[in-house]
């Protein structure tokens, strides 16, 4: 009885030894990681079901520049948000399949971390939820997430990477959070401006950006109510008066409220001299054109927002506001 | 010693499960009934199927090739006012289904009942990739969620019309009608239409839904697409008609 009893002990032992072990020996891609955030910046929200780790993040990279996921496999989200161009295409409109135009101009995804909601209208409140409307955006990628899944099963390499990253096979679910998980990586916060501000960097920013600064920090300009903080904008919708009559109703398409007719969603600064051309729908192709706009107060709109009035800026205010967005370009 | 612990245990088990069956026998209260949605979508007095050419109020030729709607939030109101509603009850009806499961009730009298054509604007923004594959809030339910504003098309209508001015030609013009956005789902009221759930029966609710009804103030001819956020007086004329397109089944 006594030996019966030491033989069960014993087992059971070497069996939590070795699942012990196993433990140990656990695939390092599928620990939940940190991410790396630019100093000033808070941590992101991050939803609890799709923590980052190497092998989501991997999964998402390979799937986001993927053209997989259109059609005719020739469109991937890398299609029109390009790492050269601070991921946007720099065109006033995208290309989307069969060389169709998109109806809005493609905005930069990073720090897409922080947007509460997405698009120039805010429709879509998730990152993950976002990925569906590209796919089936007849301009754009035009297909069937539930075709894309039949496609991403069969692949010589995702179902094994589905596997590792989500513990499921490739489904609509695992494959937009993967997608989610790797745009959630991608930070920009390192720029000059940002040397000044966090290294104390005197010589980090020249007179005239500090006096663009200025405008823009101050009364001369205002720019900062809406394109403030960290991430140089507060993600309000906005008129900002481009148009009398808008053909693009924005805001409103989502709230049908005629209040929001013209309103858009501001867009981040960061970058911003490398993202041309600009507004929602990239009408105005340079820096020097958008300071001109809004030193002119921009076009009679009842739903304009306040702050838009004529500024009365020197040519060489308008000069060092347009210098010290340069500045706000990563180093 | 534990023999005599055996026994007592097993007597105990014994006593209280017929002390629960005793309960049960005596009870005259309400059981839980299972109920039922036995729905016909119609068009006119015919059933709506699709690939047949039907006849509007103007005698227009027109078919279907798409008819689904969204109906949620049931509540059943019991004689003494009492509402019961059918939480989580979701269900997508198109017209080869007829049968609809909505849950477990009291038996008893109700005085009437109200459902939602559309969704609570909580769940019309979840994620539809969260939902089993044959939950019909599921993204596998095709082409009856929004993408770009994260919301569901509470009733899809799609076909093809005869646009001639004299309506003598053929229906060969494809139109839509996705009505959606939360300000368009609708109340359906039956608040006096009782009906009896019985105890030992399950129960069901019939109705009707005629297309033509709903489509009553609509001129195929010339109004004949709406996505709502484009077309939002007809998308919105579309949703007010829904009520008068109910009936209760005669039983």
């Amino acid at each position: 009885m006594v030996k019966r009893f030491l033989f069960v002990a014993v087992l059971g032992t070497v069996l939590i030894q070795q699942w012990a072990c196993k433990k140990e020996d656990a695939d390092p891609g599928d620990a939940v990681m940190e991410l790396s955030i630019p100093v000033g910046f808070p941590y992101p929200n991050i939803p609890s079901d799709n923590l980052p780790t190497q092998n989501r993040i991997d999964l998402g990279k390979m799937l986001f520049f993927d053209p997989i996921l259109s059609r005719d496999s020739t469109v991937a989200c890398g299609s029109c948000h390009l790492p050269e161009h601070k991921m946007t295409d720099v065109l006033a409109l995208s290309t989307g399949i069969d060389s169709q135009k998109t109806i809005r101009n493609a905005m930069t995804i990073l720090n897409v971390a922080y947007q509460p909601y997405l698009f120039w209208d805010g429709g879509v409140p998730t990152l993950e939820q976002q990925v569906l409307a590209p796919i089936s955006n007849p301009h754009e990628m035009d297909y069937d997430v539930n075709l894309v899944v039949e496609r991403l099963k069969k692949h010589a390499v995702y179902p094994d990477m589905f596997q590792k990253a989500y513990d499921q096979e490739p489904t609509v679910y695992s494959f937009t959070r993967a997608i989610a998980c790797y745009e959630r990586t991608l930070f920009t916060g390192k720029s000059r401006y940002d040397r000044f501000l966090y290294d104390k960097d005197s010589s980090a920013l020249t007179p005239s950006e500090l006096n663009g600064k200025s405008i823009f920090f101050g009364e001369r300009g205002e720019c900062f109510h809406c394109h403030g903080e960290y991430n140089f904008t507060d993600y309000s919708f906005r008129n900002n008066g481009l148009y009398e009559i808008y053909t693009d109703s924005g805001r409103a398409r989502i709230t049908l409220d005629p209040h929001d007719n013209g309103k858009f969603k501001v867009p981040s600064l960061r970058n911003v001299a490398l993202t041309p051309p600009y507004m929602h729908d990239g009408s105005i192709a340079t820096l020097e054109a958008v300071v001109e706009h809004y030193n002119s107060g921009g076009k009679a709109n009842p739903n304009k927002s306040g702050l838009i009035k004529p500024l009365g800026l020197t040519e060489s205010e308008k000069k060092d506001l347009v210098n010290f967005l340069k500045a706000l370009t990563d180093e | 010693m534990k023999k005599f612990h055996f026994l007592f245990i097993a007597l105990m088990v014994f006593a209280s499960a017929s002390f629960v069956g005793c309960n049960k026998d005596e009870e005259t209260g309400p059981t839980t009934e299972k109920i039922s949605l036995h729905l016909h979508s119609m068009v006119g007095t015919d059933e709506a199927a699709y690939g047949i050419t039907y006849h509007d109020g103007s005698g227009r030729q027109f078919n279907l090739s798409d008819f689904r709607y969204y109906l949620s939030n049931f509540v059943l109101i019991k004689e003494s006012g009492e509402e019961v509603p059918l939480s989580g009850v979701v269900l997508l009806a198109s017209p080869a289904a007829h049968q609809y499961e909505l849950g477990e009730v009291p038996s008893g009298s109700y005085k009437g009942f109200r459902f939602l054509v559309g969704l609570d604007s909580a769940t019309n923004h979840t994620d539809p990739t969260i939902y089993p594959a044959d939950n019909p809030l599921s993204i596998q339910s095709p082409g009856i969620h929004w993408d770009w504003n994260s919301g569901y098309i509470f009733m899809k209508i799609e076909g093809y019309v005869d646009t001639t001015l004299n309506a003598d030609g053929s229906p060969d013009f494809e139109y839509f009608y996705h009505v959606g956005m939360d300000e368009l789902k609708r109340t359906i009221d039956f608040s006096t239409s009782a009906f009896e759930v019985k105890s030992g029966a399950d129960a069901e609710l019939a109705l009707e839904f005629d297309l033509l009804k709903a489509l009553s103030n609509v001129e195929m001819r010339t109004e004949n697409e709406t996505h709502t956020f484009n077309n939002m007086p007809l998308a919105e004329k579309i949703a007010d008609n829904w009520q008068s397109a109910f009936s209760v089944m005669p039983e």
